[in-house]
C-alpha cells in the first residue's frame, strides 16, 4: 500500500495558507519602482532607447505613455489638478514652465542639479526658469530649417535655395517659387509649414516687428488683435486660399511630413527632427535653406523645446530625481541627440561633435539661427490659454475664416482666461 | 417566513445606493462646486453667484449656448424620425432581412472616439474617399467639418450614423409590441395603410416615442466627443458646444468653478425639455 493524503478541510486550509505567504514574499522580491512618465507621442524607436538606457543604469522602469500634442497637454491638465502622486515626471512644454510652477506642479530643481547648471546654454535654462528657480530641466533646444525637394526644383528649372543665411530667402521670394511648383492636376503643392500653431507661425509677425503680447505678458486685446498680427496673418492666410500653394485642413505634422516625403510638397519649413526623420523616403533627395524672413524686416526663427519636471507630490521622489539627475548627464544627453536630434542643451555635446555631425550644412544654419534669429515664445503664466485659442484661431485663418473676426474672437477669450493670473 | 415593513426597501437599497453614489452625489457636487472659485494653488474658496455672472457676461457663452440649443432642435426630431422609418422599413418580414438589421445597428458597435477619428479620415479635403467620390461624380470637394457653414451639419450626420441603428431597436420593439389584431380591426373598418399608421401605429408608439426623444435628448446635450476630436469648438466657433465648453474651462483653462456652472446651467436646460417632451407625448390616459 503506497502512501496516500486524506485532503480534508484543514489540509486545504494549510495549503491556501502557504501558497498565499509564498506569493506575497515572491511578488514583494519581484517589486520594483516604475515612474509614470506622460511622454511625447515621438516614435517608438525615439523614446524607448531612452527609457531602456536609464533602467539599466539605474534599475527603475520608466513607464512612457506617449501622447500626441494636444492630447498630451490635455492629459497633464487633469492629473496635475487632481493634485495627487501622479505622474512622478513629466515633460513640459518650454513657455510652460511659468504656468505649472505658478500653480504648484513643478518641484524646484536647483539644489538638485548645483554643479551640472553652468554646463547648459544659458537661453535654455532661461526658457525653464519661474520666479528664479529652475523648475524644469532643458532635454535640448530646437530650431527651424526650410526643407526643398531637390528633384521636384531639378524638373520646373528653379535654382536651389542657397544655404548660406546670408543669402536667406524672403517671403516674397518665395512665394513665385511656390507658385511654381504646385502643379493642382498632380496634388502636389509649393510650400506649407509642418505645424499649424503659435510656435510655427508667431515668427511671421515677430518678423515684421509685432508685438504679440502686451508687455506684462498679461494681456492680448490690442496685440493678438492688433494691426500687425492682422497684417501677417492675412498674408499666411493668403498663401492657402488665394495663391493656393499649400494644403488646407492638413494639421496634423505627420501628414504634411508624409506629403514632403512622398515628392508631394516642393517646400517645408520644419525642424531639425525631420533631419533624422526624413531618411526612411528613400527616394528622398532634399537640401536645407534658411528659414525667410521679410523683406527689409528681420529674420526671426522659432526656438525653445521641451524641459523634464518633477511633480512636487510624487511617491517616489528619490526615483524621480535620480531620472532627472541622469538625463542631465553627458551620456544620457548625447543619447538624446541621437534619438531625435534636437540641438542640444548642454555644451559638450556642441563641442564634442563640433567635427562630425555638425560640419553639416544644416547644423550651420542651426548654429547661426540659435546665435542670431532664435526668438522664444512669449513668457507668461497664461501661456496655455494663451497659446491655445491662438492656435485654433490660425487654423481657423488657413481654412478661410476672416482673419480680424478670428484675431479679435482669441484675443477676447485669452484675456477672459487670463484674469485668474492677474 | 421571515417578513417586515423594511423587505421592500432592503430590496430596493442597493439600486439606491447606486443612484445616490454615481448620480445624485456629484450632481450636488457639482451644483455645489459651481459656486466655488479655486485659487491657483488649488485653494477652494466660496465665491457665490460670481461663476454663473461671469458667465452671463460672455459673449462666448452665449454663443455656445446658442449653437447647442440649434444643434439639439435639430438633431432630436431627426433621430427620432429616422430611427421610426428604419424600424418601419425592417418590420416587414423579407429575404435578408437579418442582414439589413444587422448592417444598420453595427455601428453602434464603434465607440465614438474610433468613429469621429476614422470620419475625420473619410471627410478629409484632400485625401479623404467620401471627397473623391463628390469629385469624381461631378459635385465637387466639400470641406465639411472644416467650414463654419457645414461643421455643425457634419457633426449631426456623424452622431446620426452612430445613433439610428440604437435608437432603431427600442422603435423595433415598440412596433412588434402592437398586437395584430388591432390593425385587423382598422382594415375590416376600411382603413387605408396611411390611416393605420396615423391611427393605429402613431398614438399605440407613444411610449417608446417618448422614451427614445428623452433618451436622446439627455444624451444629445451632452454631446462631446467628436467636438473634441475632430473640431476642437471651431471652426470660428460654429460647433462650440456646452460640453465642450464645460470641459475646456475645466482641463484646458484650470476653471473649475465655470466649467462647474456650465454644467449646472445644461443640467438644469436638459431637465426643463424633457419635462416638456413628457407632457408632448402623454398617452390620453395620463392626460386625464
Amino acid at each position: 500500500m503506497g502512501f496516500s493524503m486524506h485532503i480534508g478541510r484543514r489540509q486545504f486550509l494549510a495549503g491556501a495558507a502557504t501558497l498565499a505567504v509564498a506569493g506575497s514574499i515572491g511578488r514583494a522580491a519581484a517589486q520594483q519602482v516604475t515612474l509614470s512618465a506622460p511622454w511625447m507621442g515621438w516614435p517608438e524607436e525615439q523614446v524607448a532607447p531612452l527609457m531602456a538606457a536609464f533602467e539599466k543604469a539605474t534599475g527603475i522602469r520608466i513607464s512612457a505613455e506617449r501622447l500626441p500634442i494636444t492630447e498630451l497637454f490635455r492629459t497633464l491638465e487633469v492629473r496635475l489638478q487632481a493634485r495627487n502622486e501622479l505622474p512622478d515626471v513629466y515633460l513640459v512644454d518650454g513657455p510652460l514652465t511659468a504656468s505649472y510652477a505658478a500653480r504648484g506642479h513643478l518641484l524646484a530643481l536647483n539644489d538638485m542639479l548645483a554643479d551640472s547648471m553652468d554646463g547648459f546654454l544659458p537661453t535654455t535654462i532661461t526658457q525653464g526658469t519661474f520666479d528664479d528657480k529652475l523648475f524644469a530641466m532643458p532635454l535640448g533646444t530646437s530650431s527651424q530649417l526650410m526643407f526643398y525637394n531637390k528633384k521636384l526644383f531639378a524638373d520646373a528649372g528653379i535654382e536651389l535655395p542657397s544655404a548660406k543665411p546670408e543669402e536667406r530667402l524672403t517671403w516674397e521670394e518665395l512665394l513665385p517659387i511656390a507658385q511654381k511648383l504646385t502643379k493642382a492636376e498632380t496634388s502636389q503643392f509649393g510650400f506649407a509649414f509642418e505645424n499649424t500653431n503659435p510656435y510655427q507661425l508667431l515668427p511671421l509677425p515677430q518678423s515684421k516687428g509685432v508685438e504679440v503680447i502686451g508687455p506684462d505678458g498679461l494681456t492680448a486685446s490690442g496685440y493678438v488683435d492688433g494691426e500687425g498680427m492682422v497684417a501677417a496673418m492675412t498674408w499666411y492666410q493668403e498663401l492657402f486660399q488665394t495663391h493656393k500653394v499649400g494644403p488646407v485642413g492638413t494639421f496634423q505634422t505627420g501628414v504634411t511630413q508624409e506629403m514632403f516625403g512622398s515628392g508631394k510638397l516642393a517646400m517645408m519649413i520644419g525642424g531639425t527632427w525631420n533631419l533624422l526623420g526624413f531618411k526612411k523616403f528613400e527616394t528622398l533627395d532634399f537640401g536645407v535653406a534658411p528659414h525667410p524672413y521679410f523683406a527689409n524686416a528681420k529674420a526671426v526663427t522659432p526656438t525653445g523645446s521641451w524641459h523634464i519636471g518633477i511633480n512636487p507630490r510624487t511617491a517616489h521622489m528619490e526615483q524621480a530625481q535620480a531620472f532627472v539627475r541622469w538625463l542631465s548627464t553627458r551620456e544620457a544627453m548625447d543619447l538624446w541627440f541621437d534619438l531625435r536630434q534636437y540641438p542640444p542643451s548642454l555644451e559638450t555635446i556642441w563641442d564634442e561633435r563640433a567635427q562630425t555631425t555638425f560640419v553639416d550644412p544644416a547644423w550651420e544654419i542651426v548654429r547661426h539661427e540659435l546665435a542670431n534669429t532664435a526668438t522664444p515664445r512669449p513668457r507668461t503664466p497664461a501661456y496655455r490659454e494663451y497659446e491655445d485659442f491662438l492656435r485654433t484661431a490660425m487654423q481657423d485663418i488657413q481654412t478661410g475664416a476672416d482673419v480680424q473676426v478670428t484675431l479679435t474672437r482669441a484675443a477676447q477669450s485669452i484675456d477672459r482666461e487670463m484674469r485668474k493670473y492677474r | 417566513m421571515i417578513s417586515s415593513r423594511w423587505t421592500p426597501f432592503l430590496f430596493l437599497a442597493p439600486a439606491l445606493a447606486g443612484l445616490l453614489i454615481f448620480r445624485l452625489a456629484p450632481i450636488a457636487v457639482a451644483v455645489g462646486g459651481s459656486f466655488a472659485g479655486v485659487s491657483l494653488m488649488g485653494d477652494l474658496s466660496f465665491v457665490g453667484g460670481e461663476n454663473f455672472e461671469y458667465l452671463f457676461t460672455d459673449p462666448q457663452f452665449w454663443s455656445s449656448l446658442k449653437i447647442t440649443l440649434w444643434f439639439n432642435l435639430l438633431i432630436n426630431p431627426l433621430q427620432l424620425g429616422i430611427a421610426f422609418g428604419l424600424a418601419v422599413l425592417v418590420f416587414r418580414p423579407l429575404p435578408g432581412l437579418w442582414l439589413y438589421r444587422t448592417l444598420l445597428v453595427l455601428p453602434m458597435a464603434v465607440s465614438t472616439g474610433i468613429s469621429a477619428v476614422l470620419f475625420g479620415l473619410f471627410l478629409d479635403a484632400n485625401l479623404g474617399p467620401l471627397n473623391g467620390f463628390l469629385e469624381w461624380v461631378g459635385i465637387g470637394a466639400q470641406p465639411f467639418h472644416r467650414s463654419e457653414d457645414q461643421a455643425l451639419f457634419t457633426l449631426i450626420g456623424i452622431a446620426t450614423w452612430k445613433g439610428a441603428g440604437y435608437w432603431m431597436l427600442f422603435m423595433l420593439a415598440g412596433l412588434y409590441s402592437i398586437p395584430a389584431t388591432v390593425y385587423e380591426a382598422a382594415t375590416i373598418d376600411g382603413a387605408s395603410a396611411w390611416q393605420r399608421f396615423r391611427y393605429v401605429t402613431l398614438p399605440l408608439m407613444r411610449k417608446p416615442m417618448a422614451f427614445v426623444l428623452v433618451a436622446d435628448t439627455a444624451i444629445n446635450f451632452l454631446f462631446f466627443a467628436p467636438v473634441y476630436i475632430l473640431t476642437s469648438g471651431g471652426p470660428g466657433g460654429a460647433t462650440s458646444l456646452l460640453m465642450f465648453e464645460a470641459y475646456r474651462s475645466a482641463f484646458t483653462f484650470s476653471d473649475i468653478g465655470r466649467s462647474l456652472a456650465i454644467s449646472t446651467i445644461l443640467l438644469g436646460i436638459i431637465l426643463v425639455i424633457v419635462v416638456l417632451e413628457f407632457r408632448l407625448l402623454r398617452t390620453p390616459e395620463e392626460r386625464a
